[in-house]
């Protein structure tokens, strides 16, 4: 194969070389030269960013695998937690011993019919002991009217024997006899009168005792207990919406668990569904492999080409096809990397503008390429 | 507290009106002496027009409840109503003395 000026020329008939031999021109070679460095560079390109994409991919992956691990760990402690308080909340400990609130109400409220029955045993008896002594009243009363009476009774028979006396000593020596009866009846009467008045010292004792225990009983019946009594409907309708609250708790506790470990297990089953990052990883690098492979076939037909042709042949920068690629790039940081790969190690410098500020500002750190 | 009697076949029903508190200790005893010497089997206590009963009240009625059975007559509370019913139900009366509506 020769090369003459700007056209290949056909080779000459009948040799043997003619027949696989075809023209083809300078310019149709040197773009074609330009298009195959262009297309090997970014073949790399894209591995590195695909392998790129694969790490970045497993980073994220494992860090929210462990994230979400941690997550199922604590949702199984609250899970465990609110388990805890299920097996506590329908009962109280009194004096070292769990009981279950429903037998502590029922207790409580045998304890306040208990109460009120005695409230009304008491009540009734008290009740008996102010009638007992109302008539303990009355019968007193009685017993002084008859103290009352003996005293009557005693002056009339002192006043009999002194006018029996009188009548005796009248009659001289014939009363004599009767003047001593009388004397005795008046003795007697005398003795009477002293008894009468210790009777009636002791039962003024008994009537003052009496109604002073009569004052304090009425003052004890008076004591209305009905609002105690009451008290019983109240403390009913505080333990029934005790049980009922406890009731709705372990309600709300229990359903609070099952969703619980509905989360951990959903948890569970997210970790399961990212091993998808292990199956990307692979396809990833076979497609990677057969980059690379695309890439060493292409450098090698290059080199052929590049050998058979003139020196004064370059490659020519295919601008318009670089342009339409790299438009396609949004990402700063990713356009950054497939300018400096594509045009700052290949022949072409920045024409378009596709080196920007962005692209240098976004991989400061990594490159040793300083960008304007 | 004030009370009225009215005979009708076999049984005497007497209404209460009022408070019924130890103060109406005397007038209940006496009541109770009526009842006793009537001559229904049944003596009946109409609550219905009492307003309130206090715990001598309540010792009071079932001091008549054992003074009534004694005569071999029955005793039986009827037509309670507010505090009165209340405090019958909470001290479970009905176990002792019969209870109406």
């Amino acid at each position: 194969m020769s090369f003459d000026g700007a056209a290949i020329q056909p080779p000459a008939a009948g040799t043997a070389d003619a027949a696989n031999t075809v023209a083809v021109s300078h310019d149709l070679l040197s773009t074609w030269m330009g298009f195959a460095d262009v297309q090997r560079r970014t073949l790399g390109v894209v591995q590195s960013e695909l392998a790129r994409t694969s790490q970045h991919v497993e980073d994220a992956t494992l860090d929210l695998s462990t994230r979400f691990r941690i997550l199922a760990e604590k949702a199984l402690e609250q899970s465990q937690r609110v388990a805890d308080i299920i097996a506590i909340a329908g009962s109280v400990t009194i004096d070292d011993e769990r009981v279950p609130v429903d037998h502590l109400v029922v207790g409580m409220q045998d304890m306040i019919s208990d109460m009120v029955g005695n409230i009304v045993v008491l009540s009734r008896h008290a009740m008996s002991m102010v009638y007992l002594l109302d008539d303990v009243q009355k019968d007193v009363v009685e017993l002084e009217k008859s103290i009352g009476d003996i005293d009557s009774i005693n002056r009339q028979t002192n006043f009999l024997a002194l006018n029996a006396t009188i009548e005796a000593s009248r009659a001289g020596e014939a009363g004599r006899t009767f003047a001593v009866v009388a004397q005795e009846v008046r003795h007697l009467s005398s003795s009477t009168a002293a008894l009468a008045e210790r009777m009636r010292s002791k039962v003024t004792a008994v009537v003052k005792g009496v109604r002073h225990g009569h004052e304090i009983l009425r003052e004890i019946a008076n004591t209305d207990m009905s609002p105690q009594m009451l008290a019983k409907e109240r403390v009913d309708k505080t333990m029934v919406s005790l049980v009922e609250q406890t009731n709705h708790f372990q309600s709300v506790l229990e359903t609070a668990a099952t969703v619980s470990a509905d989360m951990s297990a959903t948890i569970g089953r997210v970790i399961t569904g990212m091993q998808f990052q292990d199956l990307t990883k692979q396809r990833i690098e076979a497609i990677n492999d057969s980059l690379a492979v695309l890439c060493v076939g292409l450098g090698d037909l290059e080199s052929q080409i590049r050998a058979q042709v003139p020196p004064d042949v370059g490659a020519r920068e295919p601008q318009e096809w670089l342009n339409t690629l790299l438009g396609r790039f949004t990402l700063s940081e990713m356009r950054g990397r497939f300018v400096r790969k594509l045009l700052l190690e290949g022949t072409a410098l920045d024409e378009n503008g596709v080196l920007d500020v962005d692209a240098s500002h976004s991989d400061s750190a990594g490159g040793d390429i300083e960008l304007f | 507290m004030e009370y009225a009697s009215e005979q009708r076949d076999r049984e005497d029903t007497i209404r209460l009106r009022g408070r019924l508190t130890f103060n109406d200790h005397a007038k209940l005893r006496a009541l109770i002496g009526e009842m006793k010497l009537n001559k229904g089997q049944r003596q009946i206590l109409d609550l219905s027009s009492l307003e309130f009963v206090d715990s001598a009240g309540i010792g009071m009625l079932l001091i008549a409840r054992e003074e009534i059975v004694a005569t071999d007559k029955t005793l039986v509370l009827r037509g309670a109503v507010g505090q009165v019913k209340r405090v019958l139900t909470v001290a479970q009366i009905g176990k002792l003395i019969p209870i109406e509506d």
